[in-house]
This record gives C-alpha cells, sequence and structure tokens, in this order.
C-alpha cells in the first residue's frame, strides 16, 4: 500500500513538473539565450565589416588618421566585451553597450567625415559598405528589440501565479534588459 | 469641467495615435496594399498578380505597401514591423519581403525601403538591395512620378535573384507538442488533496474502476485544446496565395529618398 502511494505521488509530481510552467520557463530561458546570441551576432556583423570599412576610407581620406583610429580602437574595445548569457546582469549589460555605444559613437564621426570627399562618396565598394553597415544597425535596433521582448515574456511569466511560487526555487530569475541609449531621449542638436 | 474634456480628449487622441501605427494585416490576405492610392486598378491588379504567381510558385512572398506617413516612425523600422505583424514569409523560412513606399506629396520627401526576411538575407544582401533595386531601378522612375514603373521594375529584379532560393513545397503547420501543459495548478493540488484524504475512506466511497475514467478525463483534457492560431492555416480567404505564412524579419534591407 505505501510502495502504492509513492508511485502515485513521483506521478503526480511528473505531472506537477510538465504541467505547472517548469517545461514553459526551461524553454522560454533558452529563447532569452539564443537571442542574447543572436544580439552577440549582430554586434560580431558590424565589427567584421569595420577593417573593410577603414581601408577603404584611407584610399581616400589618408589624413583623417585621427578618427580612423578612433574607430580602430573602439572596435578592439567592443570586440573585448562578450558576456555569457548566463551572466548577463545590469552591470555587465551596461558593459557592454557602452563599449558598443563607443564603437558607434566612432563610427558616426567617420560618416561625419567622409562627407567632405566627394570622391569617396562616389566609389561603388564604399557606397555598398555603406549600406551594410546602415543594415547592421537595423539589425542591431531589431535584435536588441526581439530580446528586450523575449526576456519581458521570461520574466511575465516567472513572476505569474503559481510559477512564482517555485521559479525561484529551481534558480529561474529575473533577466535584464537593454536600455535605450543615455542621451537617445534627446534630439541630436544641428549646428551649421 | 470644460478642462476635463479637454482632457480627457488629449488622452483619447493621443492613444488613438499610438495604436494607428501599423495598419492591420489586410483580411481578405492581399499582397499589394496601396494605402497611399498611388496605383491605377489596373497596376494594382497586374502586380497583385504578378506577385501572388511567384508566391504560388516559390512560396517567397513579397508584399508591397505605400502609405501616406510613417507616424513619426523611421521607414526602416516601419518596414520591419509591418512584416513582422502581418507575418510576411513561411514561418520557418522567413522568406518575406516588404517593399514600402512613401509617396512624395508636397515639401516631404518621397521614401522607400525594401525589408527582406531572416531567410533572405543570404541572396538579397542589403548592398544588393541598395544598388540593383533601389538605387537603379525604383529612384530614378519614382523622380518622375512613376511609381508603378518604379516598383515593377524593382520587383523583377528581386524576383529574378530569389526565383532561385525556395521552392513551393506543400508547407505543413508544425503543430507544436504541448504535453500535458495544459492542467492548472489547483486542479493538481486538488487531486493531491484528493488522493491523500481520500485513500482514508476509499472503502466508503472511491473504487478505483471509479477513479479511473477520472484521470483519463483529465489527461484528455488537459492534451486536446493545443493550437497555434496561424494565418497561413486557411487558403480559401480569397488571396490566391494561400495567406501570410508567419515569417520573421531581422533587420536586412536597405532602402532610400528623393
Amino acid at each position: 500500500m505505501k510502495r502504492f502511494g509513492i508511485v502515485l505521488i513521483a506521478v503526480v509530481s511528473a505531472f506537477l513538473f510538465s504541467s505547472c510552467g517548469y517545461n514553459k520557463m526551461v524553454e522560454m530561458d533558452e529563447q532569452v539565450t539564443s537571442q542574447w546570441a543572436q544580439v552577440e551576432n549582430v554586434y560580431q556583423r558590424r565589427a567584421d565589416l569595420i577593417p573593410n570599412l577603414v581601408n577603404t576610407v584611407k584610399g581616400y581620406a589618408a589624413h583623417e588618421q585621427e578618427t580612423l583610429e578612433g574607430v580602430i580602437e573602439a572596435r578592439s574595445k567592443a570586440t573585448s566585451v562578450n558576456i555569457d548569457a548566463n551572466k548577463l546582469t545590469p552591470e555587465t549589460l551596461k558593459q557592454f553597450t557602452q563599449a558598443q555605444d563607443g564603437l558607434s559613437s566612432a563610427l558616426s564621426r567617420l560618416m561625419v567625415v567622409v562627407e567632405r570627399y566627394p570622391d569617396l562618396k562616389a566609389n561603388q565598394n564604399f557606397l555598398d559598405l555603406q549600406a551594410q553597415l546602415e543594415g547592421t544597425e537595423n539589425r542591431i535596433t531589431q535584435e536588441r528589440k526581439k530580446f528586450n521582448e523575449t526576456t519581458q515574456a521570461y520574466n511575465a511569466y516567472i513572476r505569474k501565479f503559481p510559477q512564482v511560487i517555485y521559479s525561484g526555487w529551481f534558480g529561474f530569475d529575473k533577466k535584464t534588459y537593454f536600455e535605450a541609449q543615455q542621451g537617445a531621449e534627446k534630439a541630436p542638436e544641428v549646428q551649421f | 469641467m470644460k478642462k476635463i474634456l479637454i482632457t480627457l480628449l488629449a488622452i483619447f487622441s493621443l492613444t488613438a495615435v499610438l495604436n494607428a501605427q501599423i495598419p492591420e494585416r489586410p483580411n481578405p490576405p492581399r499582397l499589394v496594399n496601396d494605402f497611399a492610392g498611388v496605383l491605377s486598378k489596373n497596376e494594382f491588379s497586374n502586380l497583385e498578380e504578378t506577385l501572388e504567381s511567384f508566391a504560388r510558385q516559390t512560396s517567397t512572398q513579397i508584399v508591397v505597401v505605400t502609405v501616406a506617413d510613417f507616424d513619426g516612425q523611421d521607414k526602416a523600422e516601419y518596414a520591419f514591423d509591418l512584416g513582422e505583424k502581418w507575418g510576411v514569409g513561411q514561418k520557418g523560412k522567413d522568406n518575406g519581403i516588404v517593399v514600402l513606399l512613401k509617396p512624395k506629396t508636397g515639401n516631404s520627401r518621397g521614401e522607400v525601403f525594401v525589408a527582406s526576411g531572416y531567410g533572405l538575407e543570404g541572396v538579397l544582401p542589403d548592398a544588393i538591395i541598395n544598388r540593383d533595386v533601389v538605387d537603379n531601378e525604383m529612384i530614378p522612375r519614382f523622380k518622375q512620378n512613376d511609381y508603378y514603373g518604379g516598383l515593377a521594375a524593382g520587383l523583377d529584379v528581386i524576383m529574378s535573384i530569389t526565383r532561385g532560393e525556395y521552392t513551393a513545397e506543400q508547407y505543413k503547420e508544425k503543430v507544436e507538442t504541448g504535453g500535458a501543459a495544459g492542467i492548472p495548478f489547483v486542479f493538481i493540488i486538488f487531486i493531491l488533496m484528493f488522493v491523500l484524504f481520500g485513500r482514508r475512506r476509499r472503502g466508503r466511497f472511491y473504487s478505483p474502476g471509479k477513479n479511473l475514467p477520472f484521470w483519463l478525463a483529465l489527461g484528455m483534457m488537459s492534451g486536446s485544446h493545443r493550437s497555434s492560431g496561424s494565418f497561413g492555416n486557411f487558403s480559401s480567404g480569397g488571396g490566391g496565395f494561400g495567406g501570410f505564412g508567419g515569417g520573421s524579419f531581422g533587420g536586412g534591407g536597405a532602402g532610400g529618398s528623393w
């Protein structure tokens, strides 16, 4: 009789695990991880474009050494910060975004400089690179947005009843989001 | 009193603006959606027919959308959001394309953006879209107010490049394997109590013969209602291409303005 009871409890707890969202939490956790990989991917894609871009610009605007070096430096800084999806905390994420934002602003400085070189702007190779870079920025926006969406879904799920009771037991903690770029809420100033 | 009314009105109009960003998915599904009204009836049906037959042959869905303005959004973001919301392309293949056009009106610039789904980023890189489609084919014609000509020429290029990438095979919707995920927590607790406390009085109230159907019934209840409400399932809706399939966009594409 006692054995029957144990078996019954085992069966019921198996049901508990599968039915009360444990599996779902694992699944969603995994989704956040893979979405983070996507985010790192698109940032990597941008980093990969840069050497080519810098070389093309160098051919036309060799004496913009300072700006070009700034880009290279920001790139190496940005690629050195890689975060494992399980170690995403507000601090590490901030570190990551800061490094990447540094690269973004170095790149936009470069793009301003480029405006002074009409020959360069007519170069097909440069135009292609520019289109790729723009596309990559779009991809970054898009993947970051998706990351926030998956994280939001996960965070909401683990805090809903009844998961909220036991999500902590299994180590499903709230995950961190991307925040808007610092100063992004201010419209850029245009000076002539 | 008047102040309150005005505030209320302001709030309502604000929420209306926020909701009005991306147009709803057309029903019945259409591939050409001329919200800005730049195409004549003939031009519209020509484009629609071409794109529908292309979608049937290759399963790649190309959607053309013209709008009067982007509601303050960036054109690229608008195109991706629309593609995601409508589910352009097949799920899993993500072979959708959104061609978004805002005609030049008054002193605001005309803008165009071609967004490619994840699955087409390989054959249709941003640089190709930018050069061969937007800069070479579309914008020169758009500049002369030939919207149909620009769209048709651009679409020709897109179709000739992407034709080989996917072929139309019967696309089966994968049904999620849900398992027993449907049983609510409270139910389980109830059953636990039922089993633990009920056992003592087994002789009087329960017999295994009666219990078994109860479990069975529960199992049946839990496994049944799990279906994905995808748009791609109905083909009788009038769209000659079988409806949108739930494709996803990752930010590929390029655009321009004139």
